[in-house]
């Protein structure tokens, strides 16, 4: 008792001198010197101080600091600045007079260079956006589709009557497509000649989007051309309804949110009957396009990551008859497909700045066609697993790698009054791949990667390096260089009659240029791809009597150029592509090397958008430019000597909102009616003077209409679809 | 014994001593605010914040003053500097203090500011993020005149843009001028802007 009365006095003795220490009792140490970047400009506004202190200061106009403490011994000294890695330094404080520090820039600053060879990206996050998420649905002839945007691009090829990405003189199969880093095994709905497909995915569940026309990371592999990187909604604003009703069908969508977890769901229904009674089209439908899909987003937080799951389920039906050349009462095709999608994929920190990424996708597709006569049924599972591993060292140096594993089981019957077969294949790939990122300084970054892949189904080992390098010329300016190897499988057309391929591959060499300032971009590619071991057979169709090899090859090299402006005409964006290409190979069914009709020479799309404040409305425009393409007239020497005319569409799209959440939609394709040919389709044998004849394949409808009504309910009455238009 | 009775003595005279110091830093902090040197009040916010890492206040004001000024700045590179380190401090403000309402208000604000600055491409980005924010703030702080406040403002313009008439807002802001004549915060360091702009918006706007 009586020890602690003393200490009780002591104490209060001690807290009455401790508040009057600083002016008397402790000695002061005076600490000082200036603060410079790297090449000596002084910084001002540095803050200063001793860590764990109230002990500091700000730098003044000069650079220069000095303030005083009552600290001894070894402290840490602490001098941080905006756009600046943080300085550190542990000294005794008697040592802290007249230093010089100089600070690092930071990396992660907005004006670092980036590494944007081959890439354009569409979202909020990335330094350097080219398009923004609203884009994809908001590009008058995208119609809503994500990959109908995405051909606004330089590097893109206008093959309007198929839909789906053509990349750089690559065939549509050899652009892949991830959401959320997991692969996608068929992304397009399915449709037949002549009529374009869409991407299965509704572009309102990805805020996100990376599209690489070349040269891309060591992560992604089995695409020769160009990948496409969709990355689904973090977390869901808020809870709403949203009600669409359009022309041609409806679509329901719900957000539920809870603590930790959110869920979207997403049904849409598509029926063109109405439509085509109303303007009939160039193919008489027994059954008119229907599809039904279902889409759903399940979030849940936990406290060092985030788990999401994706699930799509879509369901099409039609049957039509097609003009054909050597069939008088035309082609007769129907088409019935279910294909489900799921996709698992978990994102979290380990500690350590470790980073851990994984996940795993499953498709089921079962598709029956019937052609005339022939009924052909295919059933796919596909599934792609992946782990992935991220370490930052520093703002300056990250490290990744992981490995996947692709599985395909694939079978088809295929029967006729005459003949009933079922082939099929499994294959498995299986792969590796580290990369690393090192920034040198905000002007000089390199991207270092490899990739290895076995294929079971071909006992083949192939190993791709991938190097990119980025150097900053200017303040708004920089040059990029990429090189890269890729390998990717025939596709099942093929490895369902012959399993005994190898991979064919390319590679890439890109020189890219891009100045961006105040809303502008200017980006310059020039390119050079040589295509070896291509996929070549002896029959006009792959079929089981042909002989398949290898020997194919070509090459691709061009230029491609995008500029867009949000600047220079207020409540005015627009953006200007134009890609030149010159490509030929042998590949298919080719004879000798030529231009592939999916490849044309020029390409221009110019896209506008107007926002009229009094109309609150927003109006857009695009047009699409395509040069001629290539085809083979049987009645002149040569193979794909000729070309079509060119291609011409301007499309138109006005969104009113007629209240916050209430928005008018409409739009119309191709609204000048240019009479565009895609190719002709010859006849098989000549007619009675020896002469070929042929027909022009001109698209279903010259013109397309939609209108659409969306409503959306939520809480607080603010957010609406307009960013779903 | 002795050992703990230094222990004791050293504790209550560190944290009597850090507590003065506290004050008197919070204090210059807001002088050199007042006195337009609003990035050296920050700094000393930010040196508070080191050495006082279980108090929201510091963070709070860093991030606010971030945010503040960065209305009106139009070098992107500045902007998304200045508000990167703002939303640093956000987060760690709502690390210390959960279910907070002003952190709230000031991270509706933080995305007001990118609206703000390019509406056409943050506009419907952010809206139903800003409207989300000061939802959650006025559950948990129904009568707070800032959360009042800052939502009516928030209401005011989108109703502007959307040319619907803004009575209900108006009762809003009024509804926010009351409850500031009566608000007392916490502590003086504790948030206790908005008065004045209430009204002068008030005036401006609703006659």
């Amino acid at each position: 008792m009586k020890t602690s009365k003393t200490q009780l006095a002591l104490v209060t003795f001690m807290t009455i001198l401790g508040s009057m220490l600083p002016f008397t009792a402790f000695c002061q140490t005076i600490i000082s010197g200036k603060v410079t970047e790297n090449n000596g400009t002084p910084i001002l506004g540095a803050n200063v101080y001793l860590e764990g202190t109230y002990d500091g200061v700000s730098t003044d106009g000069d650079g220069n600091f000095s303030f005083e403490t009552t600290e001894t011994g070894t402290q840490t000294l602490v001098v941080s600045f905006l756009s600046f890695e943080t300085f550190m330094m542990a000294a005794d404080v008697s040592q802290m007079q007249g230093l010089v520090i100089k600070l690092r820039e930071d990396v992660n600053s907005l004006d670092t260079v980036v590494i944007s060879a081959g890439t354009f990206e569409a979202s909020d996050n990335s330094k350097v956006s080219v398009l923004k998420p609203l884009d994809v649905v908001t590009t008058a002839s995208a119609l809503g589709d994500f990959v109908g945007a995405l051909q606004t691009l330089p590097g893109t090829t206008t093959v309007s009557e198929d839909g789906r990405l053509f990349v750089r003189g690559g065939d549509a199969g050899e652009t892949q497509i991830f959401i959320d880093g997991i692969r996608v095994f068929s992304p397009y709905t399915p449709s037949t000649n002549n009529i374009p497909t869409r991407g299965r995915y509704s572009p309102f569940l990805f805020d996100g989007i990376t599209f690489s026309t070349g040269g891309y990371s060591a992560e992604y592999g089995q695409a020769l051309s160009s990948v496409l990187l969709l990355n689904t909604i973090d977390e869901p604003d808020q809870e709403k309804t949203d009600i669409g009703i359009m022309s041609v069908g409806g679509a329901l969508g719900n957000t539920q949110k809870w603590n930790k977890g959110s869920l979207s769901v997403n049904a849409t229904y598509i029926n063109l009957a109405p439509y085509i009674a109303v303007f009939p089209d160039r193919n008489d439908w027994e059954k008119p396009f229907e599809a039904y899909a279902g889409e759903a987003v399940y979030r849940h937080k936990f406290e060092n990551g985030l788990f999401k799951m994706y699930a799509a389920f879509d369901a099409t039906d039609f049957e039509l008859t097609q003009e054909d050349i050597d069939l008088p009462e035309g082609l007769d095709f129907k088409l019935k497909n279910n294909n489900f999608y799921t996709n698992a994929s978990y994102s979290g920190t380990l500690g350590d700045s470790w980073k851990l990424l994984g996940g795993g996708s499953f498709t089921v597709s079962k598709t029956d066609l019937g052609i005339i006569d022939s009924k052909i049924k295919d059933m796919e599972n596909s599934a792609h697993f992946k782990l992935k591993f991220r370490k930052r060292f520093s703002n300056r140096v990250k490290l990744s790698f992981g490995a996947e594993q692709f599985i395909t089981d694939f079978n088809e019957d295929f029967n006729n009054e005459s003949v009933f077969e079922n082939y099929g294949f499994q294959n498995n790939i299986t792969a590796a791949f580290a990369e690393t990122d090192v920034i040198f300084s905000k002007k000089f970054a390199v991207k270092l990667g490899l990739r290895g892949e076995y294929s079971e189904l071909f006992d083949e080992l192939t190993a791709s390096p991938r190097i990119s390098v980025a150097y900053k010329t200017g303040k708004n300016s920089q040059l990029s260089l990429a090189y890269g190897d890729f390998f990717q499988q025939p596709n099942s057309e093929a490895l369902k009659f012959d399993n005994n391929l190898k991979a064919q591959n390319t590679q890439h060499y890109i020189l890219n240029y891009q100045y961006t300032a105040n809303n502008r971009i200017f980006r310059a590619e020039a390119y050079r791809k040589e295509y070896n071991d291509l996929l070549l057979f002896d029959t006009e169709f792959a079929n089981i009597d042909s002989n398949f090899s290898n020997d194919g090859d070509g090459y691709a090299q061009g230029i491609d150029i995008f500029w867009r402006d949000n600047e220079s005409i207020k409540n005015v964006d627009y953006w200007i592509s134009y890609s030149f290409l010159d490509t030929e190979r042998k590949y298919q069914n080719f004879p000798v090397a030529a231009t592939p009709s999916f490849a044309n020479t020029h390409n221009l799309s110019v896209v506008g958008k107007f926002w009229i404040e009094d109309w609150k409305s927003q109006i857009g425009f695009s047009h699409q430019y395509g040069s001629g393409r290539t085809y083979t007239n049987p009645n002149e020497p040569g193979f794909l000597q000729e070309k079509t005319k060119s291609y011409n569409s301007t499309s138109f799209n006005w969104a009113y909102l007629i209240s916050q959440q209430k928005i008018l939609y409409f739009s119309v394709n191709n609204a000048f009616a240019f009479k565009n040919i895609n190719g002709y389709q010859y006849a098989s044998v000549p007619d009675a003077n020896g002469n070929f004849n042929r027909r022009a394949l001109r698209p279903a409808a010259d013109q397309f209409f939609f209108i659409g009504f969306f409503w959306t309910i939520s809480d607080d009455g603010t957010d609406n679809q307009l960013d779903k238009l | 014994m002795k050992k703990l009775t230094l222990l004791i003595i050293a504790l209550v005279s560190f944290t009597g001593f850090s507590q003065s110091k506290y004050e008197d830093g919070m204090r210059k902090a807001f002088e050199l605010w007042k006195a337009e040197k609003h990035w050296e009040a920050a700094n000393l916010f930010e040196r508070i914040a080191a050495a006082d890492p279980e108090n929201w206040l510091p963070p709070y004001y860093i991030a606010q003053i971030n945010v503040v000024y960065s209305f009106g700045e139009k070098d992107e590179t500045k902007l998304t500097a200045q508000l990167g380190k703002a939303k640093e401090y956000i987060n760690a403000a709502k690390a210390i203090s959960k279910d907070n309402a002003e952190i709230l208000v000031l991270d509706a604000l933080w995305h007001t500011a990118w609206v703000a600055y390019d509406g056409q491409q943050y506009g419907m980005k952010y809206s139903p993020k800003v409207a989300q924010l000061y939802q959650q703030a006025l559950q948990l702080a129904p009568d707070n005149p800032h959360v009042v406040f800052g939502k009516a403002e928030w209401d005011m313009g989108s109703a502007q843009f959307f040319g619907q008439p803004l009575d209900p807002y108006c009762k809003d802001i009024q509804r926010a001028i009351e409850l500031f004549s009566t608000f007392k915060p916490e502590s003086e360091f504790h948030p206790s802007y908005g008065e004045s702009r209430a009204k002068s918006l008030s005036e401006k706007t609703c006659k």
